[in-house]
């Protein structure tokens, strides 16, 4: 495939990233507005954690994110601990997801419900869990919430660290976690690929619901504080502004300096730091000159150089 | 809507002697972050999220707005609705009753648009 620009789906994946290094590793999100902010989606095979507190929108941040893959050919498995099958059905009907049901009946999509009480050793259970219901390896993977596995897991980290582990494996996982907005900071969340946060202050305005990304790891991603919206039909939207937008694109008005760097690297016989240049030219969002921090790579580099 | 808000604070920004405009959540989190030079004003934010929290009771008992003269500046302080506060911090060289009135027309576009 060549490293070209490739233009966009519905979800406006990979408008910015090149087909080699984004659209075969990253999964769209399905969240309007969501994938232009986090460099085109979630990284395959990684685990993401959506976290918020009552009310605002875990459960249909993981339900949209199952369809969008559905829609497009994938299996998802739904691992709920609060909702049963009947009522993640309802719900979705509820949002104008009316195909979640058609996803059901042909096997694309498993809902299983149990409770955080009833899984005496969580990492093994709910790998088991997936492979002994779903049967096939499912594309996309929502715990909702992980919440009860946490608060009932006893050895806690480990533990988690575990699940989490399988999970990747399997592969591409949305988990959402219950936590108050100044409470996200736990184990789940530094354990975790990614970490969206979603808060809802009720005040009623523009800016009461908002979307904050607090980690992606591999990936740049906006630093904003973005309203979003729930709308019936098309779901979670998030809103960001252009210019916030115009923050998170890929510049590549300094490839010239990028490539003289590299180039300068290769003199010095540098290989890896002209590696790593290489990738940090594809993925540089600022509008400033990379020149001062290219000096400093090359200067420092220069001096761990044995000199034999 | 939100176009229209960072419109309306650039122009703000864009005056003579301004050095910041920060539009904060209630809870102290910034929304729009506009800085002449965002290195010091790291610090004076750090103050300015703190007090966030005391504007939120203010607000309640109707409060219109405050102003802090410090040695080198002037920070407003301007509730724009009930869920967000616009900080500006103007240098000595800034129009005092130009700012004044620039905040307050930035107060109301962004109460307009997020209420």
């Amino acid at each position: 495939m060549s490293d070209t620009h490739v233009h966009t789906d519905i979800y406006g994946i990979n408008e910015y990233r090149s087909v080699n290094n984004a659209y075969e590793t990253q999964v769209p999100t399905g969240i309007y507005g969501l994938d232009e902010l986090i460099g085109g989606g979630f990284l395959k095979n990684t685990v993401n954690v959506v976290c918020g507190g009552t009310g605002t929108g875990k459960t249909t941040f993981g339900l949209q994110y199952a369809l969008c893959g559905l829609n497009r050919g994938e299996k998802a498995v739904i691992i709920s601990f609060e909702m049963s099958e009947k009522q993640i059905i309802k719900y979705a009907n509820s949002l104008g997801w009316k195909e979640i049901e058609n996803h059901v009946a042909r096997g694309n999509l498993k809902i299983i419900q149990r409770f955080g009480e009833e899984m005496l050793i969580p990492p093994l259970e709910i790998q088991g869990l997936i492979r002994d219901e779903v049967g096939s390896v499912p594309d996309r993977i929502v715990l909702d919430p992980l919440t009860y596995i946490e608060s009932f897991s006893a050895s806690g980290r480990k533990s988690l660290s575990m699940i989490f582990q399988n999970l990747r494996e399997t592969g591409t996982t949305v988990a959402t976690l219950e936590r108050p907005s100044d409470a996200w900071d736990g184990v789940p969340s530094y354990l975790a690929d990614s970490v969206v946060l979603l808060e809802n202050l009720g005040f009623g305005e523009m800016f009461d619901r908002t979307l904050r990304i607090i980690k992606t790891r591999g990936l740049g991603h906006g630093e904003g504080l973005y309203p979003y919206s729930i709308e019936g039909g098309a779901g979670i939207v998030v809103r960001a502004s252009e210019k916030q937008k115009e923050r998170v694109r890929l510049k590549n008005e300094y490839s010239i300096v990028f490539d003289a760097a590299m180039e300068e690297a290769e003199k010095l016989g540098l290989i890896l730091l002209r590696e790593r240049i290489a990738v940090l030219k594809d993925n540089w969002t600022k509008a400033e000159d990379p020149k001062l921090i290219l000096d400093t790579l090359i200067e420092s580099e220069r001096k761990y150089v044995r000199k034999d | 809507m939100f176009e229209k808000i960072e419109e309306s604070i650039d122009q703000l920004f864009n005056l003579e002697g301004i050095e910041a405009c920060i539009l904060y959540r209630i809870d102290g989190v910034p929304i729009i972050v506009r800085a002449q030079e965002p290195e010091s004003v790291l610090r004076m934010m750090f103050w300015l999220e703190s007090q966030m929290k005391h504007v939120l009771a203010d607000i309640k008992e109707g409060m219109k707005g405050g102003v802090f003269y410090m040695p080198t500046c002037r920070i407003l302080i301007s509730p724009a609705s009930k869920s967000t506060v616009l900080v500006t911090i103007a240098g000595n060289t800034a129009h005092q009753q130009l700012t004044s009135i620039e905040v307050s027309r930035t107060v109301s576009v962004i109460e307009g648009c997020v209420s």
